[in-house]
């Protein structure tokens, strides 16, 4: 019988992968897909805690999850956008002109 | 189904190390929609059946197209290999095993108990349709409309700052 634990293992598991992700890589579109791999993970949790606690304000907090992902991806890839117009590149190290 | 569960999660988890590790951006991708749908799967699979179609819809579908519609746009091509500095691999991998031994062992300790209590679903909460969108509009609804004033903003944003500006940098000014 697969429980909540392992639910929550697999959530853990992704979303450390994720931070793996955004410590290590440079590309910023996949920094981004990073976060929203951590995203889903903290959404798999949500739902398995609802489950396991017996009321849907867990599914309630995914969805605001999803509309707040959303609003993000809108906004973080029209930065991108408008990062590589000005520094013709998506590398992180090469937008580093406002650091002191 | 447990069998069903530990092939998802083994896929979920080898599609999120394929995110991190393909060097192609449009690897990347496919590797996060795969999760994503493996994702939804195990949605299914805990009876929240109108998250597992939202997650297939907005993660997978709408969100997911935008990521590859910037990646095309952007002809982004796979980047050079630099190797990680090694502080930094260190400082990643200690935090990565901490966060992970502080989570994982009090976790097995404590729901190794509860998981024998719950064992059939309890028909109240299955979320589907129905049900989630009478809480949305009725204990949920000043979340709910402050939501779509978020993505009213966020689509204004983005117009904003994805427009030419065809003053603000003169092409020969910079570099």
């Amino acid at each position: 019988m697969i429980g909540t634990a392992d639910y929550l293992t697999l959530s853990a598991l992704l979303f450390i992968i994720g931070v793996i992700g955004v410590a290590v890589r440079r590309n910023t579109i996949v920094v981004f897909m990073c976060i929203e791999l951590m995203l889903n993970a903290v959404n798999l949790s949500f739902v398995a805690l609802s489950r396991q606690l017996g009321n849907l304000d867990g599914q309630i907090a995914v969805f605001f999850v999803m509309v707040v992902a959303a609003a993000e991806a809108a906004v973080g890839l029209a930065i991108i956008l408008s990062v590589f117009r000005a520094v013709q590149s998506v590398e992180t190290s090469d937008s580093s002109e406002l650091r002191g | 189904m447990t069998i069903f569960f530990y092939i998802v999660a083994l896929l979920a988890i080898l599609a999120a190390v394929g995110v991190v590790a393909s060097p192609q951006p449009l690897y990347s991708c496919f590797c996060l929609i795969v999760n994503m749908l493996l994702l939804s799967l195990l949605f299914a699979g805990l009876e929240a059946h109108f998250l597992a179609a939202a997650q297939v819809i907005v993660y997978a579908g709408a969100i997911m197209v935008l990521v590859v519609f910037v990646i095309m746009l952007l002809s982004l091509h796979g980047e050079e290999r630099k190797p990680i500095p090694t502080l930094l691999g260190i400082f990643v991998a200690l935090s990565a095993i901490g966060f992970l031994s502080l989570i994982l062992h009090p976790l097995r300790q404590e729901f190794a108990s509860l998981a024998g209590r719950r064992s059939g679903v309890d028909p109240a909460i299955v979320g589907d349709v129905r049900t989630l969108g009478t809480m949305l509009y009725t204990q949920y609804l000043f979340p709910f409309e402050a939501a779509s004033v978020l993505l009213l903003a966020a689509i204004v944003g983005a117009v904003v700052l994805a427009k030419k500006k065809p003053h603000a940098f003169p092409p020969g000014e910079r570099k």
